[in-house]
């Protein structure tokens, strides 16, 4: 390898880098505290969202950078009626789930009509709901309890999102966990060479068998890493479930389907794709009906966790899984963009949410570190992307 | 429809004809929003059990007073928003941040003409500073300054510790406040005894014409001050009328008579209002030199014109020389500014600042915008328009105080009639092509 050839992997991989250096920063801040194993519970935990809102909002990017402002408002609404369904008038978990998941269509389709259909520019129409939202969800909440939340949430409920998985006490190994991480990882690595060999045979280029080692052999250790680590803290949390289930689909459909590749051509070029026979305005549409569903997905893991639904909850989400996505190379022009990256960011993301709470950085200065962060990371590509031409 | 002609002419035929001649049509999609503005306020004038409460002379002060920094706002955000459907999402937050560095360096005994100075310089710099992400780098302008809503909240909190600080200043607070010192004294009826000595509840004229309820604070002052605004404005109507009948541009000469006799017959109207409550509020000033600069900037100006040329076509402004990125980072740095103007409002009005003010200030401006008749993709767009997109905000605003609906449920209505606003402009313009 030359000198040209380690600079490109190094230029191609800089999120990544940023990520071991930001998580190695909080590591010495904390103490180690970061690498405990409750520290990665809580990482899944406590970021679920950004990793399922982040996978719509990729969507959103990839059809012409658009955006939707809404999402964090409509996590207030959701879990407004959640707890409308659950707490005050005692309707079943699986009712109230799929209630909620219906909610969620209407209002995609509502919203998508508007933005495809009527030529709604996005922002507008989401910055709408986004106050529309808060305050019917407040209007909601405030209007069916004295104190302005509603809580708890039944058991059931809470197990599914935010229970684990043959749980055992903590500090005990827990080997199903193992096990998994060691499956999960064998997948991961036969799936790198499969790949390099289809390639190989079909006469793409490929990397080259040492660079495939590396990759296939990091990502394998980066995971047995994290489930032993989880599996000393009680077993695998169901959040990790619904996470990886969201990213392993969104990650077929946008690498392997028509219809996924279309949200690239729109963004791309939309007069051109448009020309070329796709169904743009469809692809618009289901762009944010899809991100209005993932909204209420997203929900539930966030009020299993906190146990309760507030006039607060789901404040700059949007903010959140934008920065995941721009943060992890989706263009904020459109038309570019993966879910692997976008998985990066988020976890860049979560570790910056992670560590600022363990040091007990105050909230406000959060704030500002997240601001400059997607600013950074903005400019980052766009003048990245100006050398290219 | 040639078929239909040969017809004898019916109801129908007269009526399109009428509307033809009369340019109906026109006439309401021009006025939309007027017309919006009279059906509401005439709708929560008649509220059962509140009735007339809206057009007391205290509510009408009160609704200039809490719109000031809508006005301000929007008509920064509309110069953004001409460049092509471009917003600033941070406004509200550096709202927040001049206010509290204001209110900070007031507490500390710093004199006041410097504090306002440093608040609008604040405002400036962050302008500048998200404007050449925008204007020089492409950064989208929703996403930089996304990112601008977030970081000055916090470094508001930072300033303030979260906690609220006041200010105590008087001349401050009298300059561009909203309380009882904040009014131009009448200083006709102060230094002149005789005429002062009209103003009696035995003055059975000026009581008839005053009313009673009003007639011994009644402001004369206030009110000789806008009969002469509207003169002016008279004047200057009719100047521009004949100007345009010696340039042979073909506009309806009557309809700009009957427009003109009912905005003087509005401003009479609303300049007697004041005269019954207090007078003249400081902040009427503020918003009527801020409107009147930007009124001139949009349409006399190089600058001005070049906002709507690039909001209408950027590449083709490019080729005919513009510096199309500096038009931009004009946007940005004014807008900037005039939230700087904004926060001193803010904080003058709150006698303070707390760390939430200004949470969904770009909100409004965005949405008196867009009712006001801006276009969405730029390049059409008025500062006329946009007076009245505030009203109509600031009315249904008021009428729902008044009529007492949930401070939450206002943000839903406000949410739907953004929405509504902006499918109108869309659709309408749809038609046209």
């Amino acid at each position: 390898m030359d000198k040209t050839n380690i600079l490109a992997a190094l230029k191609k991989n800089a999120m990544l880098i940023v990520l071991v250096l930001v998580y190695l920063f909080f590591m010495i801040l904390t103490q180690g505290g970061i690498f405990e194993p409750s520290s990665f519970t809580e990482l899944i935990n406590q970021n679920a969202y950004v990793f399922i809102l982040g996978c719509g909002m990729l969507m959103c990017m990839l059809t012409g950078g658009n955006i939707d402002l809404s999402c964090g408002s409509f996590v207030c609404l959701v879990s407004a009626i959640g707890g409308i369904f659950m707490i005050v008038s005692g309707l079943g978990t699986g009712v109230s789930i799929l209630l909620l998941l219906l909610i969620g269509v209407v209002y995609g389709c509502i919203l998508g009509f508007l933005i495809a259909y009527i030529h709604i520019p996005p922002w507008i129409a989401t910055l709408a709901g986004y106050l529309a939202f808060r305050g019917l969800g407040t209007f909601i909440l405030s209007s069916n309890s004295t104190t302005g939340s509603l809580a708890p949430f039944p058991a059931d409920f809470r197990n599914i999102f935010y229970g684990k998985i043959f749980p055992t006490e903590k500090g005990i190994f827990n080997i199903p966990c193992f096990v998994f991480g060691l499956v999960a990882a064998a997948i991961v690595l036969l799936t790198i060479f499969w790949t390099r060999r289809n390639r190989i045979k079909k006469g793409y280029e490929a990397d080259t068998f040492g660079k495939a080692a590396i990759k296939g052999g990091l990502s394998a250790a980066v995971i047995i890493l994290v489930m032993s680590r989880l599996a000393m803290d009680g077993g695998i949390p169901t959040t990790l479930l619904w996470v990886a289930g969201i990213v392993l689909i969104y990650s077929f459909i946008t690498s392997k389907t028509t219809i996924g590749r279309h949200f690239y051509v729109v963004g791309g070029n939309i007069e051109a794709a448009r020309l070329s026979g796709v169904n743009t305005k469809r692809i618009m549409f289901i762009a944010y009906l899809n991100m209005a569903v993932l909204t209420t997905i997203a929900t539930m893991p966030v009020i299993a966790r906190s146990n309760s639904a507030y006039a607060n909850l789901g404040k700059n989400f949007e903010m959140d899984a934008i920065s995941a996505c721009v943060v992890g190379g989706v263009s904020a022009s459109g038309g570019a963009g993966s879910v692997l990256g976008m998985v990066i960011g988020a976890t860049l993301i979560g570790v910056i949410n992670l560590g600022m709470s363990l040091i007990s950085l105050d909230a406000n200065y959060q704030r500002v570190v997240k601001g400059f962060v997607l600013l950074a990371a903005v400019v980052f590509d766009i003048v990245s992307k100006k050398k290219q031409k | 429809m040639s078929e239909n002609v040969k017809k004898a002419p019916g109801f129908r035929q007269n009526m399109t004809a009428f509307m033809q001649k009369y340019k109906v049509g026109a006439f309401f999609q021009k006025y939309t929003m007027l017309i919006a503005l009279v059906v509401v306020t005439i709708v929560f004038a008649n509220w059962p059990g509140k009735q007339g409460l809206i057009l007391l002379p205290p509510n009408i002060t009160g609704l200039i007073a809490e719109n000031a920094y809508v006005f301000v706002l929007a008509t920064g955000m509309l110069m953004c928003i001409l460049t092509g459907g471009n917003i600033d999402l941070s406004v509200g937050s550096v709202v927040c941040f001049s206010g509290a560095v204001g209110c900070t360096l007031m507490a500390q005994g710093v004199n006041i003409w410097i504090t306002v100075l440093i608040m609008l310089a604040i405002g400036l710099l962050i302008g500048i500073f998200q404007g050449f992400w925008i204007a020089k780098l492409h950064v989208p302008a929703f996403i930089a300054t996304l990112a601008g809503m977030y970081a000055f909240r916090g470094f508001t909190n930072v300033v303030m510790n979260g906690l609220r600080v006041d200010i105590t200043n008087e001349t401050f607070l009298n300059m561009f406040g909203s309380g009882k010192g904040s009014y131009i004294p009448d200083f006709i009826r102060s230094s002149n005894e005789a005429i002062n000595g009209w103003f009696t509840k035995d003055n059975t004229t000026l009581v008839n014409l005053i009313g009673e309820n009003y007639i011994t604070k009644f402001n004369l002052t206030c009110m000789i001050f806008g009969l002469a605004a509207v003169i002016i404005f008279i004047l200057m109507r009719v100047r521009k009328i004949l100007i345009q009948r010696r340039l042979g541009i073909s506009q309806s000469v009557p309809g700009q008579i009957i427009s003109m006799v009912l905005i003087a017959a509005v401003m009479v109207w609303l300049f007697f209002q004041l005269s019954c409550y207090r007078g003249m509020p400081m902040v009427l000033i503020w918003i009527g030199l801020i409107l009147g600069i930007y009124q001139y900037i949009t349409t006399k100006t190089a600058m001005g014109r070049h906002l709507y040329a690039v909001g209408g076509n950027e590449k083709a402004t490019a080729l005919s020389g513009v510096k199309t990125r500096n038009v931009y980072w004009f946007a940005y740095a004014n807008i900037g500014l005039l939230a700087g103007l904004a926060g001193i409002l803010t904080a003058a009005r709150g006698k303070g600042i707390d760390p939430t003010y200004g949470e969904g200030y770009e909100m409004d401006a965005i949405a008196a915008c867009f009712i006001g008749g801006a276009s969405a993709y730029g390049g059409t767009g008025k500062v006329s328009g946009m007076i009245i997109g505030a009203l109509l905000m600031g009315v249904i605003n008021k009428g729902m105080i008044i009529i007492g609906v949930d401070a939450n449920f206002q943000k839903v209505v406000k949410g739907i009639v953004l929405l509504l606003a902006v499918m109108f402009d869309v659709m309408s313009k749809r038609q046209k092509r």
